[in-house]
């Protein structure tokens, strides 16, 4: 099998370099993107409106304590008794376990699983609700840029039903480069990133609209103009 | 994947005489076509981000080896591991024996065209494994084993109770709905347990980043994350002309891919992989392997004309455009890649002999070429794709003229070049045209030219040319 794919590797490598090629120009001129224009006021607002038209739901609150009061509610709302919560900075200060204990909302962490196979399960079947942080939030499609890692675990976005984020105000950046940028410039590059923009959709049956085919039906951005 | 595209005609035909095949052609191409209009508007300079699109494109089919070494030497140091496939047999056993070595008795796959080309499904099938697909659209068409009608929604025309019958048949639907939401529920019910207890996820790639050796894929449901972070093994089937140069301009072509496929300014996710997960995460694939397809593309490379094709991003907005797409929809395009798109991957791929009618279902109108994000000149092609057919090119398997056209042909070139010939030619034209004509118009002249005039009359032709008037006029001034 080894040798199969160097062969293979060989014969197109040199079969496509002794094909006869032409230099390459240079690009032509490219205008910045207009989002790099805006302040952080009307960064936030085109975030918002963005996330908005591609079904994301979006809240606004002062501070870590308006926050908690927030998603208390939500969770009220919803009916959520049973929630997963990643680790990463934003959330990791929250101190979700104590929150959960006073609002009535169970909470798990990956690090509560003693191997993967029961994680998955849980994440799958057993929580109604994802609590994760960002670490950004692009303006010019609303879309939320999460690093995978061991305090943030790809799944706790994805599988269950509803995904919380929360995003501190300074996280809205203009632009995708923005953020790559600064992820892709530490010397080793994250396993996985992702870019969210709005829950799960498909439109496949009838051209029908229809959310949470696999991953959240619902995704809730919470703002948090003080961090 | 068999291909089909010698019933070209006959399939097309069934589809024009097909109501829902007409019905969904009546409005998903058109409502793609504007939405991506629409999103195009929130670029500070839509034509310049066109043109910058095309010139990633052309760097990357120019420097095409450069960019796959970059590539493969930063996936490796991402911890990725690399197979090379030259051809669909030789990925497909190393997925299956990858598959059978982890103990995997099914796989779940993300919608991918290349997995398509690959006959992937069946491949797996043979070797005793299930594949299940996991994108809505492409599980429907699987369960009915239909190929996909649209790129981007591949069972948009299936009618809902085929779709309730299929998932109550197979055991998707336990009670009989036609609600198209709670058949979606039921499907991701159904997947659930899939996706929960999986051992090795199959998506394509929609982007390979040369600078850091990371692979983007883009979707909207969410089953291609679930594939790259349940399973213990990933494997991305990328042919290999994906690659592209950074991640700036992956990031561009992400932009323009996303708006053109579907309207949106971005899909609701896009996920970048870089090397399977590192040690304390506790998902994600323990190993990444990336097979780098060739299947006939190296060969495409060094035709420059073919080279082109390349080019392409697979985003689908030239089948919305399309004025054939849009009578005859994608089922009589007989391969993996509909509409232009096929039009100019496939005879590159499998060569003339199946693919004759395939170039030639085209008008050359150039919107295809007009709309496309890669800069791909797809009517050129088309006219290359026949005369290559016609000069029996042996490379793309050209089948030469059909006798009778190469007849006409010959003997029209005859007359054409020999003055005497060709006055003589025109005469006996001239008569045997007016022996037809009604009136003004010349409605048909005889059996073999009922196609020509079938969308065309002609009129009446003058008793005498030009150039016998002229003549005619000049001896009677001599005279005087």
């Amino acid at each position: 099998m080894k040798d199969s794919s160097i062969n293979s590797r060989e014969e197109i490598l040199t079969r496509l370099k002794a094909a006869a090629r032409a230099p390459v120009g240079p690009r032509p001129v490219l205008p910045p993107a207009r989002e790099y224009a805006l302040d952080a006021a009307q960064m936030q607002k085109l975030f918002v409106e963005q996330l908005k038209a591609q079904g994301g739901v979006a809240h606004s609150v002062s501070d870590s304590a308006a926050l908690r009061a927030k998603l208390a509610e939500i969770c009220r709302q919803e009916g959520i008794s049973r929630a997963m919560a990643a680790t990463d900075e934003v959330v990791e200060t929250l101190d979700l376990k104590a929150w959960g204990a006073a609002a009535g909302v169970e909470i798990f962490l990956a690090s509560d699983f003693p191997e993967r196979n029961a994680y998955t399960q849980a994440v799958f079947d057993q929580v109604q609700a994802g609590i994760t942080g960002a670490d950004f939030a692009v303006a010019e499609s609303g879309t939320l840029v999460l690093v995978h890692n061991s305090r943030q675990p790809r799944l706790i976005s994805l599988a269950p039903l509803i995904h919380f984020a929360v995003v501190p105000v300074q996280r809205i950046v203009p632009t995708y480069e923005v953020a790559l940028e600064k992820i892709f410039s530490a010397g080793s590059y994250p396993s996985q990133v992702s870019l969210i923009t709005g829950p799960s959709m498909t439109a496949d049956i009838q051209a029908t609209p229809f959310r949470g085919m696999h991953g959240p039906q619902k995704l809730v951005v919470v703002i948090v103009e003080t961090w | 994947m068999k291909l089909t595209t010698r019933q070209f005609k006959q399939t097309a035909r069934a589809e024009l005489n097909d109501a829902r095949t007409q019905k969904f052609l009546q409005i998903l191409p058109q409502r793609l076509s504007a939405l991506r209009q629409a999103a195009y508007q929130s670029f500070t300079d839509a034509d310049a981000t066109h043109r910058f699109g095309h010139a990633i494109r052309e760097e990357v089919i120019q420097r095409l080896p450069e960019l796959l070494e970059d590539f493969e030497k930063n996936a490796l140091a991402n911890g990725a591991q690399i197979f090379w496939a030259r051809d669909s047999a030789a990925a497909n056993h190393y997925i299956a024996s990858l598959a059978k070595a982890k103990g995997a008795r099914y796989v779940t796959k993300g919608k991918s065209m290349v997995t398509e080309e690959l006959g992937l499904n069946e491949a797996l099938a043979l070797e005793g494994i299930e594949a299940w697909e996991t994108d809505l659209g492409e599980f429907i068409a699987q369960l009915l084993g239909k190929p996909p009608f649209h790129i981007v929604g591949p069972a948009i025309n299936i009618a809902v109770e085929q779709i309730r019958d299929i998932f109550l048949q197979k055991g998707v639907l336990r009670e009989p709905t036609l609600d198209p939401v709670a058949l979606g529920k039921a499907a991701r019910q159904f997947l659930r347990s899939k996706f929960r207890d999986l051992q090795m996820g199959i998506t394509g790639v929609n982007m390979a980043v040369a600078a850091t050796g990371t692979v983007i894929n883009v979707e909207n449901e969410g089953n291609i994350r679930l594939n790259k972070s349940s399973p213990r093994t990933l494997v991305c089937v990328m042919s290999l002309e994906k690659v592209v140069p950074t991640l700036t301009d992956a990031l561009h072509m992400l932009r323009v891919l996303c708006r053109s496929a579907t309207g949106q300014k971005a899909g609701a996710y896009l996920s970048f992989d870089s090397g399977p997960r590192r040690p304390g995460e506790i998902d994600g694939p323990e190993e990444l392997h990336i097979v780098i397809l060739d299947n006939g593309r190296s060969a495409m490379y060094a035709d420059p004309h073919t080279r082109e094709a390349l080019r392409c991003i697979r985003c689908g907005a030239c089948l919305n455009t399309c004025p054939v797409y849009g009578q005859v929809g994608g089922y009589p395009y007989g391969w993996a890649y509909s509409g232009p798109m096929g039009q100019v991957l496939t005879p590159a791929l499998q060569g003339l002999t199946d693919t004759g009618d395939l170039v030639r279902a085209c008008t050359l109108c150039h919107r295809c070429k007009i709309i496309c994000p890669a800069g791909i000149d797809h009517p050129s092609l088309l006219l290359y794709y026949r005369h290559q057919d016609v000069q029996k090119n042996p490379r793309l398997g050209g089948r030469g003229a059909a006798l009778g056209e190469w007849l006409g042909h010959t003997l029209f070139s005859l007359a054409g070049t020999r003055y005497g010939y060709w006055r003589l030619f025109t005469k006996l034209a001239r008569l045997a045209a007016n022996r037809q004509r009604r009136g003004d118009w010349i409605h048909g002249i005889s059996a073999y030219t009922q196609g020509w005039f079938q969308s065309r009359d002609l009129p009446a032709l003058p008793e005498k040319s030009f150039h016998e008037r002229w003549e005619e006029s000049k001896k009677a001034e001599d005279k005087r």
